[in-house]
């Protein structure tokens, strides 16, 4: 499943990341590597952002760009 | 005295800037202007018999060149070298920050890193061992609060310390398949280029274009090649991986292991940031809470600007009163009084307003409610083409269209950059409040603070709408990522407030000294000469003078919004800066009305002159909103993104302002309101 299916409040972790090369890199810069485990903290309005815990911090994905992360969710 | 160049380098909201400021306190350099740092700070600070120069670097997460700032930083550490990278770390977020740091180990020059607000990881639940840390980094670490000024001593003497050892960073090495081929790859680039072959190594097997560029001019560059292409296919069949993709895996793999041993978390609650968030993200009341704070801020300003402005207005009323007395009759009177004191003073009036709103923007910048801001409008911002990055350099608009445009820098596509910057002007920016503020009060008395922020909106609405058609239109392509962190709330601190508000305040009073003065003088000039003959009724004195035969030339253009020629020459002499079109209708009217009569105040003066009504003192306010903005931004869209754009600017408000001018206009006359 991509990181855009993962429930708010429900933790995850990377399997891989699908992206164009440039934001892929981005993105494992910023902590989407293989086994890192997050949480999906909440969903913007209207299809708005994600909002991603990572590593212990936050930040804001478009779902576009979500959807080239592919994760595997953790039961709760 | 011994000299030290230090770079402060460090992921965005590590506390960079809080240590630089209170590292070289007032004496500091700041490019042209501050609060956000793409433009290099340089500052100075004394450390026993060491003269210390400091580079505040931008915030960055990884030394590669995705944007603008990240170029900027990793220019500067590749060739103004300096001495020591001192690598700002913030403690509740070590893991991402030391990737950063395990970068700059790669380049060789002495670090040294400091582990900032280390008192706000411990209330979260955050213990740092700095000894475990620096057993696995093999770099001096000190703990540091740059809002406390705690540590910075210690950070001081390390950074010495480090310089004199020459200490270079031991390597931190990856796993044995990717250091089989690092190190040939090392010892081939030596031989080309003997600076920093590691950082050139690990940045090549990434694939990093710049690092290429680097050496691709060099002889040996196709024996590099070559062995790149090998290790890049070796490593991909080997390990299944882009070797890109790879390096940043072993990295945080390496710092997971390290966090895992050095940091210890104890289970907390939720954080405050998350209690915050949990309110203002909040799907139904995120974007109400949003535009209170918005209407908040704007209502503040004018509440509480309006006294220390009559103050103000009282005083220059007082002084041209005074000098009248003091200074006969005549050119000089005429010049001091009306045309120094008139136009200046008219400006200096609105510095309260200027420093409110400057203060309230810098409040929101660094608590981290603006990246919350981007969350909240990226989805709408996304239906115009924008991009939720774009939203700080828009608020930011509200103040001064030039720093704005240079935030701009932080967005990485040249497309959202150009519609970012080009958009800028159309967010009403604070030289034009003065002019807004003026006609509200005269012609609209019951409510000038709506009908202010009816301007604003239409302002908002203007640039959503220009960036749509800009990017239908010239400026079509792929949407650019919108990846971005929101960092925990930070109160902000009362100096950094005072030093941001300080600088962007002397900033408007340096203009208002020196272009606005010299502006007022021409204008006052152009007013005055050529003298019309003696005994001319004083109402059509001004006619015969450069600007009124200028206004006059121009008037047919004008006239279909209902304007005069006394609003053509305002409009030109806004040019030199939105507030002196203030300051230039004050020229005007006092030299227009009696003189001699007592305190005729431009107010008055506009409330009589028949051109102005509701309907066109709307038009007015709406047409300096739009119309091409002063020169200082014109030359800022020239640098940011080009003559050809700013030519296109031009054409493009130009035709907005003065279409929908005569629109409104025209309609309103239909349906007999004001005309």
């Amino acid at each position: 499943m991509t990181i855009s299916q993962v429930k708010p409040g429900q933790e995850f972790f990377v399997t891989q990341v699908l992206l164009q090369r440039e934001l892929g890199k981005r993105l494992a810069d910023m902590g989407f590597t293989r086994g890192a485990r997050g949480r999906v903290v909440r969903r913007g309005l209207w299809g708005g952002p994600l909002q991603i815990q990572i590593l212990g911090y936050d930040l804001a994905i478009r779902r576009t760009e979500a959807q080239g992360i592919q994760v595997e969710a953790l039961v709760s | 005295m011994k000299t030290l160049k230090i770079a402060l380098a460090g992921n965005p909201n590590s506390g960079k800037t809080t240590i630089f400021n209170a590292l070289t306190g007032a004496r500091q350099r700041v490019g042209n202007y501050a609060g956000v740092t793409v433009e290099k700070k340089e500052g100075r600070c004394q450390w026993q018999d060491w003269d210390i120069q400091v580079f505040d670097l931008p915030g960055i997460y990884s030394l590669t060149a995705y944007s603008l700032d990240e170029v900027v930083a990793r220019d500067f550490l590749l060739e103004e070298t300096p001495d020591v990278i001192v690598n700002v770390l913030d403690s509740t977020n070590l893991e991402r920050n030391l990737y950063l740091t395990l970068q700059f180990m790669d380049l060789g020059i002495p670090l040294v890193g400091a582990l900032n607000v280390a008192d706000q990881a411990q209330r979260q639940g955050i213990e740092i061992d700095a000894g475990v840390l620096h057993q696995g980094l093999g770099i001096p670490l000190v703990k540091t609060s740059g809002a406390k000024a705690q540590g910075l001593e210690d950070l001081l003497a390390q950074a010495v310390q480090a310089f004199q050892a020459q200490a270079r960073p031991p390597k931190i090495p990856f796993s044995a398949a990717v250091e089989a081929w690092l190190e040939p790859l090392e010892k081939t680039l030596q031989t080309l280029e003997p600076s920093r072959p590691r950082w050139l190594a690990v940045k090549l097997l990434e694939k990093d274009a710049g690092a290429w560029e680097k050496i691709a001019a060099l002889p040996g560059a196709p024996g590099v090649k070559d062995l790149l292409n090998q290790a890049w296919a070796s490593l991909e069949k080997t390990l299944g991986r882009d070797p890109e993709i790879l390096i940043s895996e072993e990295r945080y793999g390496f710092l997971h292991g390290l966090c895992a041993q050095a940091l210890r978390r104890r289970q907390t609650g939720p954080s405050t940031t998350q209690k915050v968030d949990a309110v203002v993200l909040n799907p139904i009341l995120g974007l109400p809470i949003f535009f209170l704070v918005l209407w908040g801020i704007f209502q503040l300003t004018f509440t509480l600007g309006a006294f220390p402005q009559e103050w103000l207005e009282g005083f220059f009323a007082w002084s041209q009163n005074s000098l009248k007395t003091l200074i006969p009759p005549g050119l000089v009177q005429s010049l001091v009084v009306d045309g120094i004191i008139g136009g200046v003073g008219g400006v200096l009036s609105f510095v309260p307003l200027v420093v409110i709103l400057f203060t309230f923007l810098s409040v929101l910048e660094d608590t981290g409610y603006m990246s919350r801001s981007a969350f909240l409008m990226d989805k709408f911002l996304h239906i115009f083409g924008l991009h939720g990055q774009s939203f700080l350099p828009m608020m930011l608009g509200f103040g001064c269209s030039v720093p704005a445009m240079m935030a701009a820098r932080s967005l990485k596509s040249p497309r959202d950059r150009i519609i970012t910057v080009l958009v800028i002007p159309f967010m009403n920016c604070g030289a034009k409040l003065p002019i807004h503020v003026l006609f509200a009060a005269v012609f609209f008395p019951e409510n000038p603070g709506i009908m202010v922020m009816v301007i604003y909106l239409t302002g908002i609405f203007l640039a959503f709408g220009s960036a749509w058609i800009f990017r239908k239109t010239v400026l079509r392509g792929q949407d650019t990522p919108f990846v971005m962190e929101l960092p925990p709330y930070r109160l902000p601190t009362l100096g950094k407030v005072l030093l941001h508000v300080g600088e962007k305040s002397w900033m408007y009073l340096r203009k208002a000294g020196t272009v606005i003065l010299a502006a007022s003088v021409l204008v006052w000039a152009a007013t005055t000469f050529p003298q019309a003959p003696e005994g001319t009724p004083p109402d059509k004195a001004m006619e015969t003078t450069l600007a009124g035969m200028t206004g006059k030339v121009l008037e047919p253009a004008f006239a279909p919004m209902g304007f005069d020629w006394k609003v053509a020459v305002a409009t030109l002499t806004g040019f030199a800066a939105k507030e002196v079109v203030v300051s230039t209708l004050g020229v005007l009217y006092s030299v227009d009305g009696d003189a001699t009569e007592e305190n005729e105040s431009l107010k008055q003066a506009l409330k009589a002159d028949p051109q102005f009504s509701p309907l066109t003192a709307f038009i007015l306010m709406l047409f300096m909103l739009i119309l091409a903005p002063c020169i200082a931004a014109q030359a800022t869209i020239r640098s940011e993104i080009g003559g050809r754009w700013l030519g296109f600017f031009w054409v493009y408000s130009l035709a907005l302002a003065w279409g929908l001018g005569v629109g409104i206009y025209q309609v309103g006359k239909l349906f007999g309101i004001g005309g």
